[in-house]
């Protein structure tokens, strides 16, 4: 008799933009069928906001969503408890909380799956959490190691695959869109480089972040993001800081935040979610190093749960204006050569 | 070098111990005030929690009398508290004030000659025995001013007459903080314990008793919690305070001098481990496990003081609704920011305690 496959639900929110791909891949070589939530939608961020304390941050609580809107369809929902996963760095305390948080405030969920993550622990490194997990799917214990050893590789190599900027940082931005002079571009049609910095959860959701990054597109502009960094890049970056940053998720956005900087991209859009406690004290970082680099256009957008989405075009439009209007200034007072 | 220290309850008790005695200058810092929450909110980021705020106004106020090093706590998260110092550097930076920023904290990685620095400016030539004779003795000092701290707490609900309790302690205060030697702190306790006694009024009994949890800062400080222990303490309700400098000093430091706090911390991190298994960070699991404790004690409740966007305690809160249903324990969530109005805050206490004498009442009837 064959058994049925058992249902695994992924939320699709926080750090799961990063590591859905890695749980993806494990899962179903081992057999279990992996059931992702829709992305954010209306629905699931009333469900969300409906369920948590209001104190809670924003992405917590789209977190909250996504779990419920999952919850009746699976037999198990996936929310390992991220601690550590590099030397001398933590995630936020609510992610660390987040099974604790989920388990004690939403009522009648399925079962949780929760591995822990810390790799300064042997018996919670990446490789014994989730053989513990699999576990739960098969017994073969040589089928679980080897399904591991597989994603785990293509994980890596998908993520070094997905850096657009050489390791070395040569690339050089004003060189990509120097502009021709034979014909005359209009205002809204130079392009201009602009770094999109925040959380993956933030810049990849399209539905709270207003669809911003296309918006950024249609307009022109190319848009460079956290992701894109080399982490060597950011490591190298980091030692800038008088203190070493202990939060995982922020070290690559700083990290970035000051290679773009140096790199002299036209403007640089921070976005920050309401009531979260890592960007509250790394907007600052960032906002304190912006002003540094005056040939740099920074702003700061925060996103709530009411974010109306014309106050977002307005700004975006003003600051892609202002910039365009400094190049058009820049341009025509160049010397003549 | 002219020195400083950002206030934190009765911290200041160690400023002559460790500051004036070791040849430094000290500068006193104000009272918080209306002007020191003023200054913090002003240039501080808008999402960063209240003790940010009001430490970054403490050390504006203390660079306009004239200090030229602040002294500040340092930490390695996942709280926002260990990087408190740096933001509020840049911050101060940024403004164009001219000081150093001394962080006492164990460093990673290559800043031990940073720690080493701060350390000299500190010792200021002086011999190492005595630096580390000053250091233990305002230990000392901070473990006498906390423990009549908690004794008043005691005394508060039944003294004869309103506010005597306070000024008794604010007396032995100030002379824990000029204090030269342990002889003298051990006369202060004395005496202080004396006079708590001629003041307590033990035909009281049946008394309201009251665990105040979350975060340090704003359950330390009067100032921020607007004065919660005082209130409810003329409310005739004893006040159980589970923070206290000694418990967050301890694990930070990780010195075997402090050995007998850990035993407290193990089992504090037992009482919260079916709620909160691991640690997130400043006092998060700590507060559940002191409400799980408090219930086990037999208290009547638990009030849990928070700064506005706390991560730790928002992890907390989130969970005490569930642990105060299962045991049938009541907690207040009192969340402080920069605009708390106090008479709502009073009518909640007001309310909070009402019902827990009621439930007392019931209790002994049935």
């Amino acid at each position: 008799m064959k058994r049925k496959k058992k249902k695994i639900g992924i939320p699709y929110a926080l750090y799961f933009y990063e590591y859905y791909p890695l749980w993806k891949e494990f899962l179903t070589r081992l057999g279990a069928e992996v059931v992702l939530s829709n992305p954010t939608n209306k629905k699931i961020l009333d469900l969300g906001i409906r369920s948590a304390l209001s104190e809670v941050c924003l992405p917590v609580k789209i977190f909250y969503g996504h779990v419920l809107s999952l919850s009746d369809e699976v037999d198990y929902l996936l929310i390992p408890r991220m601690v550590c996963i590099e030397k001398g760095a933590f995630f936020c305390p609510k992610i660390i909380g987040l099974p604790d948080m989920v388990k004690n405030s939403l009522e009648s969920l399925c079962p949780l799956v929760s591995p822990v993550i810390d790799v300064r622990k042997p018996y919670s490194t990446w490789k014994n959490s989730l053989l513990q997990v699999g576990q739960l799917v098969t017994d073969n214990t040589v089928e679980i190691s080897r399904a591991f050893s597989i994603s785990w590789e293509n994980f890596q190599k998908s993520y070094f695959d997905n850096l657009l900027l050489p390791c070395d940082g040569n690339s050089n931005f004003s060189e990509k869109n120097t502009l021709s002079p034979k014909k005359p571009l209009k205002d809204s049609e130079i392009p201009v480089n602009i770094a999109v910095l925040g959380n993956d959860y933030l810049i990849d959701d399209s539905y709270i972040n207003l669809d911003l990054i296309n918006k950024l597109k249609k307009m022109n502009v190319n848009v460079f993001t956290p992701s894109m960094v080399h982490p060597g890049i950011v490591k190298n970056q980091l030692k800038k800081l008088y203190k070493p940053i202990f939060w995982s998720l922020s070290r690559r956005v700083v990290g970035a935040a000051y290679y773009y900087f140096e790199k002299q991209v036209e403007g640089v859009i921070h976005l920050t979610s309401f009531e979260c406690g890592e960007d509250s004290m790394v907007g600052e970082l960032i906002h304190h190093q912006s002003q540094k680099y005056p040939g740099v256009a920074y702003t700061e957008f925060v996103f709530d749960e009411h974010s109306g989405e014309a106050g977002i075009n307005t700004r975006i439009e003003a600051f892609l204006d202002m910039i365009r209007r400094r190049k058009r200034y820049e341009i025509s007072l160049a010397p003549v050569r | 070098m002219k020195l400083a220290l950002p206030r934190l309850g009765n911290i200041d008790v160690i400023c002559e111990t460790i500051i004036t005695d070791m040849g430094n200058e000290l500068i006193e810092t104000p009272l918080n005030s209306k002007r020191t929450m003023d200054l913090g909110v002003k240039y501080s980021p808008e999402y960063c929690c209240l003790p940010l705020k009001i430490a970054l106004g403490n050390m504006i106020e203390v660079i306009e009398l004239g200090a030229e090093g602040i002294i500040m706590a340092g930490g390695w998260g996942p709280c926002r508290f260990g990087y408190y110092a740096q933001v509020q550097r840049d911050i101060l930076i940024d403004l164009g004030y001219d000081f150093r920023m001394i962080i006492m904290e164990l460093p990673r990685g290559s800043n031990w000659k940073m720690l080493w620095d701060n350390i000299n400016i500190l010792r200021n030539g002086k011999s190492w025995s005595y630096m580390l004779n000053q250091c233990k003795f305002a230990w000392q000092q901070v473990l006498l001013a906390e423990e009549l701290e908690n004794k008043v707490l005691q005394v508060r609900p039944r003294e004869k007459q309103k506010g005597a309790s306070s000024r008794i302690l604010l007396e032995s205060l100030k002379k824990i903080k000029f204090a030269k030697d342990k002889e003298s702190l051990e006369q202060i306790r004395e005496d202080t314990f004396k006079k708590f006694e001629e003041i307590t009024n033990y035909n009281k009994k049946n008394i309201t008793k009251i665990a105040l949890v979350g975060e340090f800062y704003v359950s330390l400080e009067p100032f921020v919690n607007h004065h919660l222990e005082e209130k409810l303490g003329y409310l005739g309700v004893e006040v159980v305070r589970k923070n206290s400098i000694e418990a967050w000093i301890s694990p930070i430091m990780k010195l075997n001098i402090f050995k007998e706090s850990f035993k407290e911390e193990k089992e504090i991190e037992e009482a919260a481990y079916q709620y909160l298994a691991h640690s997130v960070g400043g006092e998060g699991q700590t507060t559940v496990g002191n409400v799980v404790l408090a219930n086990r004690e037999g208290l009547d409740g638990a009030i849990q003081v928070v700064p506005f966007t706390c991560m730790p305690e928002i992890v907390a809160e989130s969970i005490l609704k569930k642990v105060s249903e299962d045991l049938d324990f009541p907690v207040l969530n009192l969340t402080y920011d920069e605009q708390t109005g106090e008479e709502g805050l009073n009518t909640r206490i007001e309310a909070f305690v009402d019902l827990l004498k009621m439930r007392r009442k019931e209790i002994k009837i049935s």
